[in-house]
C-alpha cells in the first residue's frame, strides 16, 4: 500500500469515527429516535461521498478498518451474555421458541412477498436472510444464488426498521418484559437491534445478543430447507 | 496501567475472532468466524477456563461503540440506489413489513411463553 492510499484510508476511517462520536453525543443529548447515530452518520457520509464524487470502493479503503471491529465486537458480546447467564438459563424454552418462530417468519415472509410481487428468483433469494447478522446473511445469499452485497443492504434496512420503528411496535403490542423486547430486537434486527437493546438495559441486551446468535445458527440450518421447499 | 490492561484484552478478543475465522476455514463451517469466536469465549467463561476479569474491561470498551462498526456496511446502500427506484420501492416496503412481522412474532411468543411458564410455577 503506498503512502497516498494509506493517507486516504486513514482519512475515511477517521472521518467515520469522528462523525460518529459527534453525532452519537448529539443523540445522547436529545434522545430523539430520528437522531440515531448509525442513521445520521450514514446519511452524512453518503452525502459527503456524493458531493466529493468519491466511490464506495474508495471510501472502503478506510471504512473496512472500522467495519473489521465488528468481528471482535461480536465476540465481546459473550461477556454481557455470561453476566446474565442465570436469567437466560431460566428462560431457555421461551428464548428457543421465540427465536425459532421469528426465524421462520423472517425467512419466509420477506421471500414469499418478493415472489408474490413478481420479482426475479435472484431477488427473492437475496431477500431471504435479511434478519440475520451481515456476514452470515451475505454467505447465505451467495450459497442460494442471490446477490451478497444487496443482501447486506436488506440487512441494513431490517436493522434500521428494528431500531427506528421497533420501540413503537413493542409498545403497541404491550411487549414490556426484557425477554420480549430483547428477543424481538435481536431476532428481527440482529446487531443493530442489539445495540438498541443496550439502551433498554443489560437484560434486554443479553436477550438480544442470544437472539442474534441463535437466529444466525437457526437461519443457516433453516434457510436451505426453506429454499428447497418453496423456491 | 488500566489502559494497557484494556488494550491487552482487546487483543485477546481479536484473537478469539481470528481463531473463529481459522476454525471456519478449516472445517468449512456455515457460521462466520465472529459467531464461532463468540461461542468459544462464552464457553470458556461458562466453564471457568477463562476468568471474567481478564476480559471485562476490553469487552466493555469495544461494546461502548458497537453501532459504529456497522456504519461502513450501511454506507454501501450508495451503490444500490437504482435497485429501489420504480417498482423496486416495493422491495423496501417488503423488507420493512417482514422485519416488523419477525419482531412481533418473536417478541410476543417469547414473552407469552415466559409468562405462561411463570404462572405454572406459581401454582
Amino acid at each position: 500500500m503506498n503512502m497516498h492510499i494509506f493517507l486516504l484510508a486513514l482519512l475515511f476511517a477517521g472521518l467515520t469515527t469522528v462523525l460518529y462520536l459527534f453525532l452519537n453525543s448529539q443523540y445522547i443529548k436529545y434522545r430523539w429516535t430520528i437522531l440515531n447515530p448509525v442513521l445520521t452518520t450514514t446519511v452524512a457520509l453518503v452525502m459527503i461521498l456524493l458531493v466529493f464524487d468519491v466511490s464506495y470502493d474508495t471510501y472502503m479503503l478506510g471504512g473496512k478498518w472500522v467495519g473489521e471491529l465488528l468481528g471482535p465486537a461480536v465476540v465481546a458480546l459473550a461477556v454481557p451474555l455470561y453476566k446474565q447467564w442465570e436469567l437466560l438459563r431460566k428462560n431457555l424454552l421461551p428464548i428457543a421458541i421465540g427465536v425459532t418462530a421469528g426465524s421462520i417468519v423472517g425467512l419466509l415472509s420477506g421471500s414469499l412477498l418478493t415472489k408474490l410481487f413478481g420479482f426475479s428468483a435472484e431477488m427473492v433469494l437475496t431477500m431471504l436472510p435479511k434478519s440475520i447478522t451481515t456476514p452470515v446473511a451475505m454467505q447465505m445469499a451467495e450459497a442460494f444464488g442471490g446477490i451478497p452485497s444487496l443482501a447486506a443492504v436488506y440487512v441494513m434496512v431490517a436493522g434500521f426498521t428494528g431500531i427506528l420503528v421497533g420501540p413503537w411496535l413493542l409498545k403497541t403490542l404491550r411487549i414490556d418484559s426484557s425477554i420480549g423486547r430483547g428477543i424481538g430486537l435481536g431476532s428481527s434486527a440482529h446487531g443493530l437491534g442489539t445495540a438498541k437493546a443496550f439502551e433498554y438495559g443489560p437484560e434486554e441486551a443479553s436477550m438480544s445478543s442470544v437472539a442474534m446468535t441463535l437466529s444466525a445458527v437457526v437461519g443457516s440450518f433453516l434457510g436451505p430447507v426453506i429454499v428447497w421447499l418453496f423456491f | 496501567m488500566k489502559f494497557l490492561l484494556t488494550f491487552i484484552q482487546l487483543a485477546v478478543l481479536f484473537g478469539f475472532y481470528l481463531l473463529g475465522e481459522w476454525l471456519r476455514a478449516l472445517f468449512s463451517l456455515p457460521l462466520p468466524g465472529s459467531i464461532i469466536g463468540f461461542l468459544l469465549l462464552f464457553s470458556a467463561l461458562l466453564l471457568k477456563i477463562y476468568p471474567l476479569k481478564w476480559i471485562d474491561s476490553g469487552a466493555h470498551f469495544l461494546l461502548a461503540f458497537l453501532s459504529l462498526y456497522f456504519i461502513p456496511a450501511t454506507v454501501g446502500v450508495i451503490d444500490y440506489a437504482d435497485v429501489f427506484t420504480g417498482k423496486g420501492v416495493w422491495l423496501l416496503v417488503i423488507a420493512i413489513v417482514s422485519t416488523l412481522l419477525t419482531m412481533a412474532v418473536s417478541a410476543w411468543i417469547s414473552q407469552w411463553t415466559a409468562r405462561t411458564a411463570l404462572q405454572k410455577e406459581g401454582k
